[in-house]
């Protein structure tokens, strides 16, 4: 399937909650990849399992449960060689990886991160949902909190992390931190906000999130769930389990 | 933007300053990428690098970006002002915002580098 215009990417989407290490094994082989130009830009569309990861320079001060009180609950507990301060991931939240060689149009004067906060604002309106930039408080927010978090790192120009969006309520693992360092501010998910019923699915979110990113980057999607029998060869290789 | 004509470029955003002794910076492009930094992890003065071996790292508020040995070398100095002041590199990029200084194993290795209209024709074209 392909969506939008122009220059063709690959999307890959995965269907189950991602371990965050694997998500961070997965990313850095594709990035390796990227960079050896054997694979155009590809943006992965995937949930973690519950996890709270901080920025480069991890600063804890801002995680409210000691370490011990998140292993019993199940919520994992990394550092991120990202951007930004503390974030929590868990299923109900989409997070979109883009591993894309700066340099076209995405890395024009406003940036990366710029078109990054255009593709949360975008994938809300599509939901009726007003979302904006906050000045000096980057991510998207509406008037209840904030909807998407943005935390990226560029190696060798080619992107790693990226944004995550929160689609259902009751994202629990939100309690255990100061979400991006910022006291007193709410994080809140697009259930919450969105007007009306019936409230939008995780995979109709997830289709909008890409349909934004495509028309955002101007990138044309070949889409490959990560279970596909037919996945390219060099993401094939990337699936497989590690022998060595 | 016009880059400075009287340095030199990698294909990864830093810019170097002479022959004997190098300078050198991330371009204003690529700061202007990051947004405003607020940490720079630097190299120690005596670190030997490869040429593109990453040197360290700066970070903005969302964003972290590597940089790079533009040649081998060994770390001879670096811009302290910058532990306190990383925001200089936004505001002076290719002044006060230099980054740290390197001795060239091989000056030969500075032909690699590209000049200002070769880099120029790397960045993207705004419109």
């Amino acid at each position: 399937m392909a969506v939008g215009p122009s220059t063709r990417s690959w999307a890959i989407t995965f269907a189950d909650p991602v371990p965050y290490l694997e998500g961070v094994r997965i990313q850095e082989a594709i990035h390796a990849a990227r960079l050896a130009d054997a694979i155009p830009d590809t943006v992965l569309l995937l949930e973690h399992r519950p996890v709270i990861t901080l920025g480069r320079r991890g600063r804890d001060q801002f995680l409210l449960s000691s370490r011990a009180a998140l292993t019993e609950r199940g919520v994992d507990l990394f550092t991120s060689s990202r951007g930004g301060d503390v974030t929590y991931h868990g299923p109900g939240q989409w997070v979109l990886y883009p591993i894309l060689k700066l340099g076209g149009s995405e890395a024009s004067s406003r940036g990366y991160l710029h078109h990054l906060e255009e593709v949360a604002i975008r994938t809300a309106g599509s939901f009726g949902v007003t979302a904006y930039r906050r000045e000096g408080m980057n991510g998207a927010w509406t008037d209840a909190g904030k909807l998407s978090a943005i935390g990226f790192h560029i190696k060798r120009w080619v992107t790693l992390h990226g944004l995550s969006f929160n689609v259902r309520s009751g994202l629990d693992g939100f309690r255990h931190i100061v979400g991006c360092g910022l006291v007193g501010e709410k994080v809140v998910s697009l259930e919450e906000v969105v007007p009306g019923d019936p409230k939008p699915g995780m995979g109709e979110v997830g289709m909008a999130l890409l349909n934004a990113f495509s028309g955002v980057m101007g990138r044309c999607l070949d889409v490959y769930p990560w279970q596909a029998g037919d996945l390219p060869e060099v993401l094939a290789q990337i699936r497989r389990p590690q022998s060595s | 933007m016009e880059s400075p004509r009287n340095l030199r470029y990698t294909n990864t955003h830093e810019w170097v300053k002479g022959t004997k002794e190098l300078k050198v910076g991330i371009t204003e492009f690529a700061q202007e990428q990051l947004g405003e930094l607020t940490f720079v992890e630097l190299p120690a003065v005596g670190d030997s690098f490869a040429a593109q071996e990453e040197v360290g790292v700066v970070e903005s508020v969302k964003a972290a970006s590597d940089f790079y040995a533009p040649v081998s070398g060994t770390i001879s100095a670096v811009n302290e002002e910058l532990q306190d002041r990383p925001e200089l590199i936004n505001s002076d990029p290719y002044g006060e915002g230099w980054i740290f200084k390197i001795t060239p194993d091989d000056e030969a290795e500075l032909d690699q580098l590209m000049n200002a209209d070769e880099y120029e024709e790397i960045l993207p074209q705004d419109d």
